[in-house]
């Protein structure tokens, strides 16, 4: 049997292994670059004491390598469409499956064995690109501290194994349900980003309970590392956000987390921010405006999930995915035991 | 004929179809949202001059929004792999070519009627979502004057038709070489990625010449409308460049930029680097000849480029389409 995987998938492991040494040539090159740029933009700020404000003057890599990494978050796709989607649907197609499901193998342990090869290659391939990309990434990381924003933290860590695990399942299950390669395809493309776009909308966000820390308007905040910041703003003395309107001409105030318009304050700090524009206002009126608010128990708020989080994350998307392809491939073997051959 | 390919295709045509709905009803409800957001700040901006750089901090649409208008970029490449790579591939896998190059429709016919039809589909699908696209993105365009930037000229306009044409001819001829559905499918999707992102990066930037405005050091230029910015940085009197992002930089100016001489100014300060080191150190460089230089392609160019740019990836299609006929012409059935 793993005789027979290899004889059929000998060619697309090729045009596999030449794709990922290409990529890992790319990377690593640039990586290395990028590296030594960081290292010496470290020495350099260190020396003029401007490392403060490094993530906002220091752009690393080029464009055309970002789109790149950007772009691998199509691989599990891909994997899923061009290897999982044609396991059953092509053998249906040109009928070897009539001799493939009626040899002394049963049709079981020939699903499990060409379905566990490609599972399992769809996780090397997963893992090889993320580790690549997260090695890669480790300066930019280090510089903006947004491995945990949406679309980095998708192209990082092990959560690329559980994307590609779950495309290749998809495949395999819309192939044989569908018995047609060409629909198979379409259905793992959409049904792959329709997924991914539920979860990673609706649902992480939510996966443990988000921070919320309220600030007083005087002192600033910002949570340690490359924490995730889900919304941000202002509350009242009744705990609930002050609405903020959406265009604010200018009378905006500064605070120390942020920007509050003058409109959304109480009556009495309007009069004393008055009709001007409120980012000239002298130091100790602008003081005076905010003692005013704090008075009134505005605060700031900020909510979030913590750098600390980080792995949890990656733990329980990774988790999520490989659940769906497992539930995916129980489909697959009761469809596929059930079928006339 | 016609009558064969609708036969052949409704199916894919319907589904097709529902896709676009889908993704069409998606793009409406967010494109509304955006509009009446817009509306609300616009009213509010225009009546006051100084309150621009208040509504530039505004969030239109949010960044679910960009992942949603981003997906547009990739219609035209399953174009080409799902309706351009199987024309050809599928019916030599099948056999069915056997049948239909044997009939008193000739071959030329067969793909000319075959392939026209489908790249009309393509180019009409291609400009439907383009034009959603450029009318979801209208009050985005209106208030951060992107339409030019990389990205988001790849989605608005005429390109798209350009780009679904190009990936639909790409699947037909990469199947007739082939002659595997599968094989031309991952072709397609490797050779349009490759093809964009070649054109995008290396090509578009030299379609016209850019303009170029130079300035003291470190003052800073934003060109006029949604131009493009290709490239900035400093540039000494030999002509030597400095791009902003080759080196470390301090507060804009790169540090190995900054002359030996100039440079000391810079570290003269007890610990921090403060404004007053910093406009030192800039006016001892406009003594020596330094300049900062901003090129760009300016607003006027954004429809030059657009036909530019179409007309390329058109004429790749054609050639694409000679190939594939030459092929199928000199093929045994």
């Amino acid at each position: 049997m793993s005789w027979l995987i290899w004889r059929v998938y000998r060619a697309q492991a090729a045009a596999v292994a030449v794709l990922l040494a290409a990529l890992a040539a790319l990377l690593l090159v640039t990586g290395m670059q990028m590296a030594a740029q960081w290292h010496s933009a470290l020495v350099t700020c260190t020396q003029s004491h401007t490392c403060g404000n490094l993530s906002g003057t220091l752009f690393l890599g080029s464009h055309a390598v970002g789109f790149l990494v950007i772009m691998t978050l199509g691989v599990p796709a891909v994997l899923g469409m061009l290897c999982g989607a044609p396991l059953v649907a092509h053998e249906f197609e040109t009928g070897t499956s009539q001799f493939a499901w009626t040899q002394s193998i049963t049709r079981r342990r020939w699903l499990a064995v060409k379905a566990g090869s490609l599972l399992l290659g769809a996780a090397a391939v997963g893992a090889v690109v993320s580790g690549l990309v997260t090695w890669w990434s480790g300066p930019n990381n280090a510089l903006q501290a947004n491995a945990f924003s949406p679309g980095r933290f998708d192209i990082m860590g092990i959560v690329p194994v559980g994307y590609a695990m779950f495309a290749m399942a998809l495949g395999i299950t819309a192939g044989a349900l569908l018995r047609r390669t060409l629909p198979a395809i379409a259905i793992t493309l959409a049904g792959f980003i329709a997924v991914r776009a539920v979860i990673f909308s609706w649902v992480r966000p939510h996966l443990i309970a988000a921070v919320t820390t309220y600030i007083p308007l005087k002192s600033g905040f910002t949570p340690v590392g490359a924490y995730w910041q889900l919304a941000a703003g202002y509350v009242g003395a009744d705990g609930r956000p002050i609405s903020i309107p959406q265009s604010t001409n200018g009378q905006v105030l500064g605070t120390a987390v942020g920007e509050i318009p003058v409109s959304s304050l109480p009556a009495q700090c309007q009069a004393l921010a008055g009709g001007g524009n409120a980012r000239r206002l002298s130091p100790a009126a602008r003081d005076a405006v905010l003692s005013c608010a704090q008075a009134h128990h505005i605060r700031a708020f900020l909510t979030y999930q913590p750098a600390g989080r980080y792995w949890a994350f990656q733990g329980i998307e990774t988790g999520l995915f490989v659940l769906l392809a497992a539930a995916l491939i129980a489909v697959t073997f009761a469809v596929v035991s059930r079928r006339d051959a | 004929m016609t009558w064969l390919v609708w036969r052949q295709y409704r199916a894919q045509g319907a589904a097709a179809l529902a896709l676009l709905a889908a993704f069409a009803a998606v793009l409406v409800v967010s494109g509304l949202q955006i509009a009446r957001q817009w509306h609300s700040v616009a009213a509010a901006c225009t009546a006051h001059a100084a309150g621009a750089s208040g509504c530039l901090d505004v969030s239109l649409g949010g960044s679910h929004a960009q992942l949603l208008i981003g997906l547009s970029t990739i219609v035209p490449a399953v174009l080409g792999f799902l309706w351009g790579a199987p024309l050809v591939a599928q019916e030599v896998e099948t056999g069915t070519v056997n049948f239909a190059w044997t009939q008193s429709i000739t071959r030329t016919r067969w793909l000319s009627v075959k392939a026209g039809w489908l790249l009309l589909a393509a180019a009409l699908w291609g400009g439907a979502i383009g034009a959603l696209a450029t009318w979801w993105s209208g009050p985005r365009n209106a208030l951060y004057q992107e339409q030019f930037q990389p990205g988001h000229f790849d989605i608005q306009g005429i390109v798209p038709i350009g780009y679904a044409v190009f990936a639909t001819a790409l699947g037909v001829a990469a199947g007739a070489v082939l002659r595997r559905t599968l094989v031309a499918i991952a072709v397609t999707i490797g050779g349009f990625t490759a093809v964009r992102l070649l054109i995008s990066l290396v090509v578009r930037p030299h379609y016209l010449a850019a303009v170029t405005a130079y300035y003291r050091p470190m003052a800073g230029y934003s060109p006029p409308g949604s131009a493009w910015v290709v490239s900035e940085g400093v540039i000494d009197k030999h002509g030597h460049v400095y791009v902003g992002d080759a080196a470390a930089l301090v507060n804009g100016v790169p540090v190995t930029a900054v002359p030996a001489s100039c440079r000391s100014l810079l570290y003269a300060g007890p610990d921090t680097l403060t404004r007053t080191h910093l406009q030192q150190a800039v006016s001892c460089m406009q003594a020596g000849g330094f300049r900062g230089f901003t090129t760009y392609q300016p607003a006027s160019h954004y429809w030059p480029f657009q036909g530019i740019e179409t007309g390329i990836f058109l004429a790749l299609a054609a050639g694409l389409l000679a190939v594939t006929f030459a092929v199928v012409r000199n093929r045994d059935a």
